[in-house]
């Protein structure tokens, strides 16, 4: 059975929720190390979660032989983080807009809209064979 | 992310720990709250003061708590509400769907 793997700047996952939090430590560990403060963390990690959630269960829709890719880099003040799946990819025109009065009680449907409110740069790249969503943030926020 | 249950003048606390981000974890405090709204305990209020943060996944157990509460003429309080928290609720309007407290007490006694 595949387990996550650390290369450097870049934690590789199977599609299971259960490793979740191998991507979450390994993340908290290296912005800390960037001096970040606990308020960026926290918003770092929950947009990651989000991205990390959907490229299992929609992207590699949960088969465990794709792999998630996270990646993270700092450049200056800025803290970029890529998120890559092996799925079918997306088209986010297609994503329902959580604040309208009937999705409002929706149990999901929620988590690009958190992403883009959290981060200061959303980039998604969804092709046939895969998503490549990649997010900035600056440690000063 | 750990949880803890206690029960204050006939409602029930929970007492979740850590983050709640989905996964293993996240299914402990879903499975929690339906298992005492299945004992006919509908008041409950879940005391948010030791979460760190949480994503669209422990929203949404608390969304379903909520409605499934609501449904069977229970309800779901908040208390204590993080700073964090509290700006993910707001960013998502769901501080318009939740009553929230500013501590168990005050929640509690909100259901008299």
């Amino acid at each position: 059975m595949k387990k996550p793997v650390i290369s450097g700047d870049t934690i590789t996952i199977p599609s299971s929720m259960e490793y979740l939090t191998d991507v979450d430590v390994f993340i908290e560990g290296i912005l800390r190390g960037y001096g970040a403060d606990e308020s960026v963390i926290a918003d770092i990690a929950i947009s990651v979660s989000e991205l990390v959630i959907n490229a299992i269960s929609h992207g590699n829709e949960a088969l465990e032989d794709k792999m998630v890719d996270v990646s993270i880099s700092r450049n200056g003040k800025n803290v970029t983080i890529t998120i890559t799946d092996q799925g079918c990819g997306f088209d986010p025109g297609e994503i329902a807009d959580p604040l309208a009065d009937e999705n409002l009680l929706k149990e999901a449907g929620r988590g690009i809209f958190i992403v883009r409110s959290l981060m200061d740069k959303v980039e998604i790249d969804s092709v046939d064979d895969g998503t490549v969503i990649t997010i900035t943030k600056s440690l000063n926020n | 992310m750990r949880l803890s249950d206690r029960e204050q003048d006939g409602v029930v606390i929970l007492e979740p720990k850590g983050k709640i981000m989905g996964g293993p974890d996240a299914s402990l405090l879903h499975d929690k709250l339906y298992e005492f709204i299945e004992q006919n305990k509908k008041k409950v209020v879940i005391d948010l003061a030791e979460v760190d943060w949480m994503n669209s996944t422990g929203l949404g157990i608390l969304i379903s708590g909520y409605t499934t509460l609501r449904n069977t003429d229970g309800e779901l309080k908040l208390a204590n509400v993080t700073e964090k928290i509290q700006s993910l609720l707001t960013i998502t309007k769901l501080v318009t769907v939740f009553d929230a407290y500013e501590s168990v007490d005050e929640a509690v006694k909100a259901f008299k």
